[in-house]
């Protein structure tokens, strides 16, 4: 290999790291000066260092109702979706609801489900899986609709079943739609686990969150902010893996 | 949008258990206000283990007629007899193999379970197995289109020669009497359309199934048929048909030889016949 080569090859390694060593510099820059804007980051690493476990026991109570959320609002999404496909006439029915719940701001349903549910796990559960519903209703419902329609009429020439249909045809086609809706699903379920546990709660990392912003204490604000980015993206990466394990073709 | 048959009931069909009748068959299309006639009175009779070429430019309606006999689309009026069967009766017990124009192969299964598809739907078909069709080994099929050690590979890791192969021999493991081909060689290119075209001379010439088969190139009607169906268009309707006397099976040479020749030119003389004629 030519030393070019070697050059971009390891470009996908060292370009993103550049440009994070830039944007860490840009960052302690802002901190040196302004310590009330940035905190710097040897502090906020120093402060994960110093007590991981109750940033760990916080991240902890975040992901499993995300985890919950984002399992149970995308099983109902790919429920619907499978109905809709075969019913045609529930489609009016059931879109503008989705839809209707897609624009309605999450923050604000909130406080309502506290009412409703009391100071426990359910609220929060409750709006990872709303956050989470919504993607994975879109792409299910593209995904078991991007049939080849030669391959189809293959089926229909021999007056292949719904049954035949749906489990050889439709639910392979859709995987690639089904694991994007995934990645966007269980991200938002993380952000709608987030934002919810700013109220109502001591626990989680949106309530790490608040309590650091009431004390102005910076660094265990970015810490947590940092914790849930790094938790978020590994389980996105996870949905990514089990999708190339999955998808080998 | 299928339109009501004008004409009233037509002649009871001549339903044939030894032949594909069509009989008075139209077809309409509605668009709008306006209808356009698809096909208008095609009558035709297909001896069983004969391979008939249905031939003509685009527009001519010979992939609706195709898709018709499939049961794919509904005509708007007259008779549609496969061996005595409706074609919505044919595909229920799987009388009829579908060879569309793109592969149409699923990604996900390796080249023999795509060749051997059909087992796997509609399998209420093969308990009451009608004797007519006789489903093959789908290693076999393979083995005769020169795919047999590529049976593991996925469909993605093939040309696209070997693509439309593995979708012919989709269609004679099913072994349904009656094979329908909708211009199945029209994305490749001529040398890769020529090689598939003796391929498929070949495995028929073994098989002897009754073909319907859709094509606009003259010298693949003239080397595959026993028969071509020339079509025109506007409104879509036979112009002419054309028996290929030539021997069988039918040697490379042949493509070369003087009565080769003038059967090609004879059906492209038609055609324009039946353009000027339209004009």
């Amino acid at each position: 290999m030519t030393a070019a080569a070697l050059w971009r090859g390891s470009g996908r390694l060292w370009a993103p790291a550049l440009t994070f060593l830039l944007l860490g510099v840009a960052w302690q820059l802002v901190a040196a000066h302004q310590k009330s804007i940035l905190p710097p980051l040897d502090e906020v690493a120093g402060d994960l260092w110093s007590r991981p476990q109750f940033y760990l026991a916080n991240l902890w109570v975040t992901v499993y109702a995300a985890l919950i959320g984002f399992l149970f609002g995308s099983a109902l999404a790919l429920l619907l979706a499978i109905t809709v496909i075969h019913f045609s006439f529930l489609r009016a029915a059931v879109v503008p609801v989705a839809l209707l719940l897609n624009v309605t701001p999450i923050v604000a349903i909130s406080p309502a489900l506290i009412v409703a549910f009391g100071f426990n796990a359910i609220p929060h559960v409750i709006v990872a899986a709303v956050a989470a519903f919504f993607p994975m209703l879109i792409n299910a419902m593209s995904g078991l609709q991007a049939v080849d329609p030669q391959a189809l009429e293959v089926f229909q020439s021999m007056a292949a079943s719904r049954r035949d249909i749906f489990i050889r045809l439709r639910l392979p086609s859709s995987l690639p739609y089904l694991f994007s809706g995934a990645k966007l699903a269980i991200t938002a379920a993380m952000v709608g686990a987030i934002v919810s546990e700013f109220m109502g709660t001591s626990h989680g990392i949106g309530a790490t969150i608040v309590m650091a912003t009431a004390y102005l204490n910076l660094k265990q604000m970015w810490a947590a902010i940092f914790v849930s980015a790094i938790s978020t993206l590994i389980m996105v990466g996870l949905v990514g893996l089990t999708e190339k394990a999955t998808i080998r073709w | 949008m299928d339109v009501a048959p004008q004409r009233g009931a037509s002649a009871p069909a001549t339903t044939r258990s030894d032949a594909i009748c069509l009989e008075r068959v139209h077809k309409n299309f509605r668009r709008g206000d306006s209808t356009l006639q698809a096909l208008t009175d095609i009558s035709l009779t297909v001896e069983q283990g004969q391979f008939v070429t249905l031939f003509g430019p685009s527009g001519c309606g010979k992939s609706t007629l195709l898709r018709i006999v499939a049961g794919l689309e509904q005509q708007s009026g007259g008779q549609v007899s496969l061996f005595g069967q409706t074609p919505a009766e044919a595909s229920r017990y799987k009388n009829v193999s579908w060879v569309p124009q793109s592969p149409a192969l699923l990604p996900w299964l390796t080249v023999r379970a795509n060749v051997a598809l059909s087992q796997f739907i509609n399998r209420r078909a093969d308990r009451q197995l009608p004797a007519e069709r006789v489903p093959q080994d789908a290693q076999e099929v393979l083995a005769e289109m020169g795919l047999a050690e590529f049976a593991d590979a996925r469909p993605a890791q093939l040309s696209g020669g070997m693509r439309q192969r593995a979708a012919l021999a989709r269609g004679f493991v099913l072994g349904a009497p009656l094979m329908l081909m909708d211009e199945p060689f029209s994305a490749l290119d001529e040398l890769t359309r020529d090689s598939l075209g003796w391929h498929l001379l070949d495995v028929w010439e073994r098989h002897r199934k009754t073909v319907l088969f859709v094509t606009h190139s003259a010298g693949e009607a003239v080397l595959l048929s026993d028969k071509v169906v020339v079509m025109t268009p506007r409104p879509g309707r036979i112009q002419a048909i054309i028996d290929i006397d030539l021997p069988r099976p039918r040697p490379p040479e042949i493509a070369e030889s003087a009565a080769f020749l003038k059967l090609v030119m004879e059906l492209k003389k038609r055609l324009r016949m039946g353009r000027e004629a339209g004009a």
